[in-house]
């Protein structure tokens, strides 16, 4: 019986994700997308800046700010419509989901508007013809010069849901090819020996060929379709009359030639984040990250406790419902990966009311690890012999009184040391929100790999520090419980 | 006569699952009665003693504890009326995060409400009876069995119960240490402590209980004096299980 409860209360919870979900997919019937953008007086572009010279980040004044083409196409955009610019960050293969979900208003992030992508989203006209390269480390330089033709049966790395992908599957027979989330851990692939070569845009080669004396950029000689050769930008399904007036600024920039400047400029910012690529020059951004790590794991360890412990006595208690959802919520946060947990929150619960990244990132983690402290609460309860709780009641104390006199205080003393490694394993697992966009220790170790094109130096950096966070915390910690065990 | 009642147990049973673990049970206990429950384990010795005090709650029947029927009694009720019966058991469960001291004045300050003084004056001269006051300050752990059960002793009396329930006290401690435990036990019997006391200890039965009950199959089968139990018993079963016990 009890069996059938947690089966009933666990297909509600999925119930609930399917539900919310599905209702991302509803289409305005009325197309007032135009006046939308203009009523907010902003628009939010998305974008992923490992694409230099179309969209990277460098660092003016010791804030991060992402430039390139594409930030010098959307402003004037933005300035055409007469509103404000926001810059939304993200991996690529999350830009369409968050264009979907209304994250963003537009998607310009070097972007080709193949057919398949045209299903989902509303293509502008295009404004930059490219073309497609391959990256190759400078050795093996002659062995591809006949571009796509030298890679069959190579290994070939391109960005996840990218048209350079598609591409490598289609085009070079027995090609393995490998996806990544990121140019910049394709560079470093390429660089190990992991992948023989890169498929990305040409800007974005030759980018990466001239700061990296490494690397050569080759032709990459694929065949092209239409949609296939630029990049455009894309818009939420049935946006019609924002992307009538978005294509009146691409004629403009077109007719005046107008990339050539943009990329000019880019050019300047790339120049000057390349000058200096030793790791302390960029502390800035490796702290900023700790202090974001820091901060998510905190508040979500909080949230987990307070969480946790309710959960806990829920499933302690004998109120059968409660029990069972309880148990029901443990089984299903346990059963499912936090990395799912993040983009629900962000991108589903997103749907209904509209989070921000870094909250979104926190209330997954704080979801996430309520679920663990619950049964460590449990198992320290569980864990005090039922003897204790007998003789507590045995003198006259209610239940209550028992647990919290006489079983929660040694209780705790089991508890606190699952409760650190929950505490440490926090601070390494939150890593995983930086696929949305939130700036924590792993998002400035990609960002410092795209403005160094310096791939293992900070994963060196970032790696030294998450040890020296976990150390420090797990001496504190130490510190505490053998002062506790000291006491009794 | 009726006044002198302290316990009355009416057709009490209890089942786990489909184990009947006592079969119907009706005795009564005056004030000041020395009780001693014997038989073999798995007679439903301690499961008796813990339904008179509603640790393990009676499937059926009822307990009237000075007039009152535990059975049916709200748990907040329950609680108030457990202060008045002290237990004891097997395995002590002292607290063992707490000192000496500390385990006896924590009831009577969260229950009672008695400051912490008048707590403290309180456990002294209760450890003092026990003859331990010298490790007021000391922890459980450091403490071999006998005095951890004479401190749980000692902190069931702080309570100032009307009767105190004894759950195997002795069974599991080193024999060397179980004269000092029944010492301290039989100078309660002898200060008019109701006691009910579940042991395997036939001297001290003997020589302490006013009345002993043998129990056995879930039913008490037979109770008399120490004399009539020990040295004339009538059932066959109670003779049964002296003959194997008094061999020894």
């Amino acid at each position: 019986m009890k069996k059938v409860l947690h089966v009933v209360l666990a297909f509600l919870f999925s119930l609930v994700t399917v539900l919310s979900l599905a209702n991302a997919h509803q289409v305005n019937a009325a197309d007032d997308s135009l006046q939308k953008i203009k009523d907010k007086g902003t628009i939010v572009m998305g974008t992923s800046p490992d694409y230099a010279p179309y969209e990277f980040l460098v660092n003016v004044g010791g804030k991060n700010r992402v430039e390139g083409m594409d930030v010098e196409v959307a402003k004037q955009i933005a300035s055409d419509l007469g509103v404000k610019l926001k810059i939304k960050q993200m991996d690529f293969d999350q830009l369409l989901v968050a264009l979907e979900t209304k994250k963003v208003d537009m998607v310009i992030s070097g972007m080709s508007p193949t057919p398949a992508r045209a299903k989902n989203v509303d293509f502008s006209h295009i404004y930059y013809k490219g073309g497609q390269d391959i990256l190759v480390n400078k050795a093996d330089a002659k062995i591809y010069a006949k571009g796509k033709d030298a890679l069959r049966n190579k290994n070939i790395g391109a960005q996840t849901g990218s048209l350079q992908y598609e591409l490598a599957k289609k085009q070079v027979p027995g090609a393995t090819v490998k996806g990544l989330g990121k140019v910049t851990d394709l560079i470093l692939a390429l660089k190990s020996h992991k992948v023989d070569a890169v498929n990305v845009e040409k800007p974005v080669a030759e980018a990466y060929a001239s700061n990296d004396k490494t690397l050569t950029a080759i032709d990459g000689r694929y065949n092209l379709g239409s949609g296939e050769t630029g990049t455009a930008i894309g818009f939420h399904k049935g946006s019609t009359t924002l992307v009538n007036a978005v294509n009146k600024t691409l004629d403009k920039i077109k007719k005046q030639n107008k990339t050539k400047a943009y990329l000019e400029t880019a050019g300047k910012y790339m120049a000057g984040n390349t000058q200096n690529t030793t790791m302390i020059h960029y502390w800035k951004y490796f702290a900023l990250g700790v202090g974001y790590t820091l901060l998510i794991s905190a508040i979500a360890v909080v949230m987990g406790v307070v969480i946790g412990v309710i959960l806990a006595l829920m499933r302690l208690g004998k109120n059968k419902v409660l029990h069972g959802i309880a148990v029901a919520y443990i089984e299903f946060i346990r059963g499912t990966p936090l990395m799912v947990q993040v983009m629900f929150v962000y991108f589903g619960i997103g749907v209904l009311v509209q989070i921000p990244a870094l909250t979104a990132g926190i209330i997954a983690v704080g979801i996430n690890s309520s679920a663990y402290v619950a049964e460590i609460i449990r198992s320290g309860i569980d864990s005090i012999p039922v003897g204790q709780t007998e003789a507590a009641r045995s003198l006259g104390m209610s239940k209550n009184q028992a647990m919290s006199n006489v079983v929660l205080p040694q209780a705790i003393k089991n508890i606190w040391p699952a409760l650190g490694n929950e505490f440490i394993s926090l601070i390494k697992e939150s890593s995983i929100v930086s696929i949305i966009g939130v700036t924590d220790l792993i998002y400035q170790l990609k960002v410092v790999q795209t403005a160094t094109y310096r791939g293992i130096a900070p994963i060196a950096v970032a790696m030294v520090l998450y040890f020296v966070m976990t150390f420090t915390l797990s001496r504190v910690l130490g510190h505490f419980e053998g002062k506790m065990n000291h006491e009794g | 006569m009726k006044d002198n009642v302290l316990l009355d147990i009416k057709d009490v049973t209890k089942s786990f699952g489909k184990n009947k673990v006592l079969t119907g049970i009706s005795e009564t206990v005056n004030k000041g009665d020395v009780i001693v429950v014997i038989g073999a384990s798995g007679g439903g010795k301690s499961t008796f003693l813990r339904s008179l005090n509603c640790l393990s709650k009676p499937t059926s029947g009822h307990v009237y504890f000075e007039g009152t029927d535990l059975v049916t009694l709200p748990d907040k009720k329950l609680d108030e009326v457990r202060e008045k019966m002290g237990m004891v058991f097997q395995s002590f469960n002292l607290f063992p995060n707490k000192t000496v001291l500390d385990n006896i004045t924590l009831a009577p300050m969260k229950v009672k409400g008695m400051d912490q003084n008048a707590a403290n004056e309180k456990a002294h001269e209760l450890l003092k009876q026990v003859g331990l006051d010298e490790k007021a300050d000391a922890y459980p752990s450091s403490l071999s069995g006998g005095q951890q059960q004479r401190v749980a002793i000692a902190r069931a009396l702080a309570m100032e119960p009307d009767v105190m329930l004894f759950d195997e006290p002795t069974s599991a401690l080193d024999p060397e240490m179980v004269g000092e435990v029944l010492k301290v036990m039989q100078d309660l019997a002898k200060s008019g402590m109701t006691m009910i006391v579940v042991t395997h200890e036939m001297g001290f039965a003997r020589k302490v209980a006013d009345q002993v009950w043998f129990m056995d199959g879930g039913q008490i089968v037979e109770k008399g004096t120490p004399e009539h139990i020990f040295e004339h018993p009538e059932q066959d079963r109670t003779k049964d299980f002296l003959s194997k016990v008094l061999e020894q």
